[in-house]
């Protein structure tokens, strides 16, 4: 039976600039390095980002300890300035491989950012362990509000 | 996937069990009653939301009863919220970012 992939999570967000700069600020290695640097005693050892279909992007952050904390993807759609999607896969999570995807639209001046997060269809995934993760999060709201 | 809440959740007659359920415990008939399936099929789903501890069964003689385990899928919200999280604060650091490049200029 043929599923749609439900999403897990959504975010959207309208930053005062144009869809451009918005983008280019999405991927660069600069804001992926702030992302990871959690405190002023950690550092990010790794900020990759080769913006092109099947480019990599990879982040990795070490704290005091040496202990690092990482993420890796790889993109799967780039259409500067609209559109951006990619594989992404967190190291302390392997075998749990997520799908971004970006829509960036801009109207007087704002440009309004739409993140899906969501799992990949199930064919696609090796880990039966983790098969059909794509829950959907409307109805676990739902479910819980109830 | 076996106790996996996020494949109990994956398909959609599943879902509309879990919502019948979100009202209070019912008999199985009330829950599956037409979904338009089965009853292998609803079984199957059954067995598949019980085993990933979503729906717990009682039986009082012979009638099987249906109900939510809401601890399972606030374990499920929980862990999904921490990943939402993670990305709220990528968007955060794009917002400083393009604070500090419109400063620049």
């Amino acid at each position: 039976m043929i599923e749609p992939p439900g999403y897990v999570v959504r975010i959207e967000r309208t930053f005062e600039a144009s869809a451009e700069a918005v983008f280019d600020a999405w991927t660069s290695a600069e804001v992926l390095r702030r992302w990871f640097h959690v405190a002023p005693d950690w550092d990010t050892p790794e900020a990759e980002v080769d913006l092109r279909v099947g480019g990599k992007v990879r982040v990795v952050m070490r704290n005091p300890d040496g202990a690092e904390h990482g993420a890796r993807g790889e993109y799967s759609l780039v259409e500067r300035p609209h559109r951006l999607a990619m594989t992404w896969t967190f190291d302390d999570d392997p075998s749990n491989q997520q799908m971004i995807e970006l829509w960036f639209s801009e109207s007087e001046g704002s440009t309004t950012v739409v993140m899906v997060n969501s799992g990949i269809s199930t064919d696609e995934r090796r880990d039966a362990q983790h098969d059909g993760w794509h829950g959907c999060f409307d109805s676990l709201e739902r479910a819980l509000a109830t | 996937m076996a106790n996996d809440p996020f494949a109990a959740l994956a398909h959609p007659i599943r879902r509309d069990i879990i919502e019948r359920l979100s009202g209070g415990a019912t008999t199985v008939g009330e829950a599956s009653r037409e979904l338009g399936v089965s009853k292998p099929t609803i079984s199957r789903h059954l067995r598949l939301l019980e085993e990933a501890g979503v729906v717990a069964r009682v039986i009082e003689g012979r009638t099987h009863r249906l109900a939510l385990r809401p601890e399972t899928l606030a374990d499920a919200a929980e862990w999904i919220e921490s990943q939402r999280a993670r990305w709220e604060r990528l968007f955060d650091a794009v917002g400083d970012y393009l604070e500090e490049q419109a400063d620049k200029e």
